[in-house]
């Protein structure tokens, strides 16, 4: 149900830019998909096809089923269909190249959609992981926890993300540490992002710290339903506030209740708006650091400088948290299950 | 397992009289091995994580992991893997293997959390009685279904198991991606909830769990008794009455032991305070003291105390869930026909079959049995998270099988008890929580853990070889 609306808003939405490029006709845009496993891929796709064919050109698209060989297969097919941009969300970063090389050598735009590779010629569009971790260590400064035991539950130790949002999260919070206010009483990695990993890591932690933790910086919001888990057992759920993202329905009904202190969340319709945009934008010619948003980024494995979009993502708290419900990420008693009436201005 | 070693010739007539009771009691070496291993870790975890941080831990050596709070956790983190291992100790008994737990459990939490939060729920409403009956129905029953299936593919269809459940291992956690679509499912049933150990309702209190620990000893002696008359029935060798009244003693300690630890943790302060502030008790007054563990009035405010309203938590739901299915496994396995049968499989297949015994039908009843355990598991794990997602429980098989085989269970068939397997459990959540009591490193956890397999199951057959 509410997939429609967001479709239409999303189609609504484009019908402006589409009167921007309406000479860019007759173009084709081909999206090299790294899987169609996770469902956030689909919402994503919408988004994009919806812009491509507002503005009058044609969406194609290949599933590389979670494998790099099959990847490149599929680029060398988009290319022999001389299509004009193709957006890749790389499988493998490193293994992508030499078929980005042969993008680039057969005179096509390429798009580094959500994965980074580095290639110069590419354009970047992601979220700025870094920035989703400096909100989470912001949103807890502001909350007036600026001092005391803080734990840090991160996520996978293989993911490059894990390691760019703790980036982000000591960026913003060194200034305390170093001041020795805030003490890192537990830091670790979680195997697999996994919830009840981060449960029992949670457990621990109050163990060895005789329950005095002050705030916990967990990396996303399915390793903070375990943190919350383990609060609760210990009655000191809603009284230590903890971090999030990805705006999980289940993380947004835990801000609501107080229980989570912020979810980041990274809305992919606009990551998907954003990108078929500049994408037809190239398709029409645009030199790619004229596209609209263009910024430098050189923070990647390699240090290549490539040119990149970077989107801020949106802190939910309990004061914004009707921007979700309003956008129709989440219906209203979907956000609002079990919060006592006339305790979050949302709710009501 | 790890107490052997080489022969010191020195100790002579100390040896002998080991062997003398090992031989009287009937008590499998490699256990008491393990036990004592187990001991050692616990208090080498409990001396390191006291260093540095004199005064503040409560352990019994100075640190934090000998506390009653920690082991009680530990406990309640063993469950759902001890739970599982009790099956799976059965399956590769048989000579057979069951890869797909992992993902069986994602997706049987996520069907039971799809069932409670996704169509019940908006139906009957929040908080109906149906809704974690149907939970658990649900989990128990598709597990048994998906545990039927694995069997009869493997039994009749004669594929191999590891191929069966290598191809679950994959497709479980896909449907368990597509039932779930991708996101977090919450919050569970309250009621359901008490299956996981992490609310008060769940908590059986300090009387009955001695009413339970007392149980269990009555049931103790009961068992040596009446294994005694069988043995004089049958006129098979006795144990002399010291060995038996040792056993005994031994029984009844670990039983006591256990209770007394699980009734010394109390509740944490805030939810005591809750506790009294939900249901108008009086809290009385009392001199503030940050130590303590109680909770009394002083100059109108809640304060901790020493001498105050006081909670003890006793056995948590899912540690006594784990314990029932452990003392019914190990009766199952070592005194039914059942249990016999599947060792005669495990030993050697061909003669099995050729003495008579179905072993295809015994194959799909293990593999039943064992997605039974799953469906369990799956309940303990989604209460205890109070959440389902298609990450929970993902790699448990490689815990499951690793806790089975450190347990002493031969990965050639025919060998393993349940006991070892629980206490193989043990072993492994203790190294891990031990390990992330004094916040080491992720990766430096995987490697102690795999190192320990490995180890664990060369000493074991350090000492089969011995023995031949």
């Amino acid at each position: 149900m509410f997939k429609t609306i967001l479709l239409a808003s999303v189609a609504v939405a484009s019908l402006f830019t589409a009167a921007d490029s309406a000479f860019a006709k007759g173009k084709t845009i081909a999206v090299s998909w790294k899987t169609f496993q996770e469902e956030r891929w689909k919402t994503d796709e919408a988004a994009i096809k919806a812009v491509v064919e507002a503005a009058g050109d044609k969406y194609i698209s290949t599933d590389a089923q979670g494998s790099a060989q099959k990847q490149a297969a599929d680029i060398d097919s988009l290319i022999s269909q001389k299509v004009d941009v193709i957006m890749v969300v790389a499988f493998d970063s490193d293994a992508i190249l030499p078929s980005i090389k042969a993008i680039n050598d057969a005179g096509i735009k390429a798009i580094a959609y959500d994965v980074q590779f580095e290639d110069p010629n590419a354009l970047y569009i992601t979220f700025d992981n870094v920035g989703v971790g400096r909100l989470m260590g912001k949103t807890m400064l502001a909350s007036g926890k600026k001092a005391g035991n803080f734990a840090f539950i991160k996520g996978d130790k293989g993911d490059p993300n894990a390691t760019f949002l703790f980036q982000g999260i000591t960026e913003v919070l060194k200034p305390q540490m170093d001041a020795g206010k805030i003490k890192v009483a537990c830091e670790t990695f979680t195997d697999g992002w996994k919830p009840d990993g981060a449960q029992k890591e949670m457990e621990q932690c109050l163990t060895a710290n005789n329950n005095k933790i002050d705030a916990v910086i967990s990396e996303n919001d399915g390793m903070a339903s375990g943190v919350v888990a383990a609060l609760t057992a210990q009655g000191l759920a809603g009284q230590v506030p903890v971090t999030g993202q990805d705006g999980d329905k289940a993380a947004l009904n835990r801000v609501a209740l107080g229980t989570q202190l912020v979810s980041v969340w990274k809305d992919s319709r606009a990551l998907g708006k954003v990108a078929a945009e500049a994408a037809v934008a190239l398709a029409d010619g645009t030199k790619i650091d004229k596209v609209k948003g263009v910024t430098k980024f050189a923070n990647g494995k390699n240090k290549v400088e490539m040119n990149a979009i970077l989107l801020t993502p949106d802190p939910i708290t309990k004061a914004n948290l009707d921007d979700v419900i309003k956008a129709g990420w989440i219906t209203k008693a979907e956000a609002c299950a079990g919060v006592k009436a006339g305790t979050v201005a949302a709710c009501k | 397992m790890a107490t052997e070693g080489e022969t010191k010739p020195e100790p002579a007539r100390r040896e002998g009289l080991f062997r003398t009771f090992l031989n009287a009691t009937e008590l499998d070496i490699r256990i008491l091995g393990m036990v004592g291993a187990l001991l050692v870790i616990w208090c080498g975890f409990d001396i390191y994580s006291g260093i540095g941080r004199e005064g503040e831990g409560t352990g019994l050596l100075g640190g934090f992991f000998l506390t009653p709070r920690n082991l009680w956790t530990l406990l309640v983190q063993t469950t759902p893997i001890a739970v599982m291992t009790t099956g799976m100790v059965l399956v590769i008994v048989m000579r057979q293997i069951d890869l797909s737990v992992g993902s069986m459990l994602s997706m049987l939490a996520v069907t039971g959390a799809v069932v409670q939060v996704f169509i019940l729920g908006p139906s009957l409403g929040v908080g109906h009685p149906v809704i974690w009956v149907a939970g658990v129905v649900t989990c128990l029953v598709a597990g048994t279904l998906v545990g039927i299936f694995n069997g009869v593919l493997t039994a009749y269809l004669q594929i191999p198991a590891f191929i069966v459940t290598l191809g679950g291992l994959i497709a479980y956690s896909g449907i368990a991606f597509l039932l779930a679509s991708g996101v977090t499912i919450a919050p569970m049933d309250k009621t359901f909830d008490v299956f996981g150990g992490g609310i008060p309702e769940s908590w059986i209190g300090p009387f009955w769990s001695w009413m339970l620990g007392a149980a269990a000893c009555a049931l103790i002696i009961y068992a040596l008794y009446n294994g005694r008359q069988k043995r004089r029935k049958f006129k098979f060798p006795l144990r002399p009455m010291w060995a038996e009244v040792t056993l005994g003693a031994i029984g009844a300690v670990a039983v006591l032991g256990t209770t007394w630890v699980v009734n010394s943790y109390p509740w944490p302060f805030n939810l005591i305070k809750q506790y009294a502030e939900a249901n108008n008790v009086t809290i009385p007054d009392g001199v503030e003291n940050t130590d303590g563990n109680a909770i009394c009035m002083s100059a109108g405010d809640v304060v901790r105390c020493t001498d105050g309203l006081i909670y003890y938590t006793g056995y948590a739901v899912p540690v006594l869930i784990a314990l029932v299915v452990g003392a019914a496994m190990t009766f199952l396995s070592s005194r039914t026909k059942f249990g016999r049968y599947i060792f005669a499989i495990g030993g050697n297949p061909e003669a099995a079959e050729l003495a008579g015994i179905n072993t295809k039908w015994v194959t799909v009843k293990v593999f039943a049995l064992m997605g039974f355990l799953v469906g369990l598991s799956s309940i303990i794990a989604s209460a205890r998270l109070d959440a389902a997602t298609n990450a929970l429980g993902q790699s448990n098989e490689l815990y499951v099988i690793a806790a089975a085989v450190i347990g002493g269970t031969s990965l050639a068939g025919g060998v393993g008890t349940v006991y070892g397997a629980i206490l193989g459990a043990l072993t492994m959540q203790s190294i891990q929580s031990g390990m992330q009591l004094l916040n080491l490193p992720a990766a430096f956890q995987n490697i102690v853990v795999g190192t320990v397999l490995v180890i664990a199951v060369f000493v074991d057959q350090l000492y089969r070889r011995r023995v031949k």
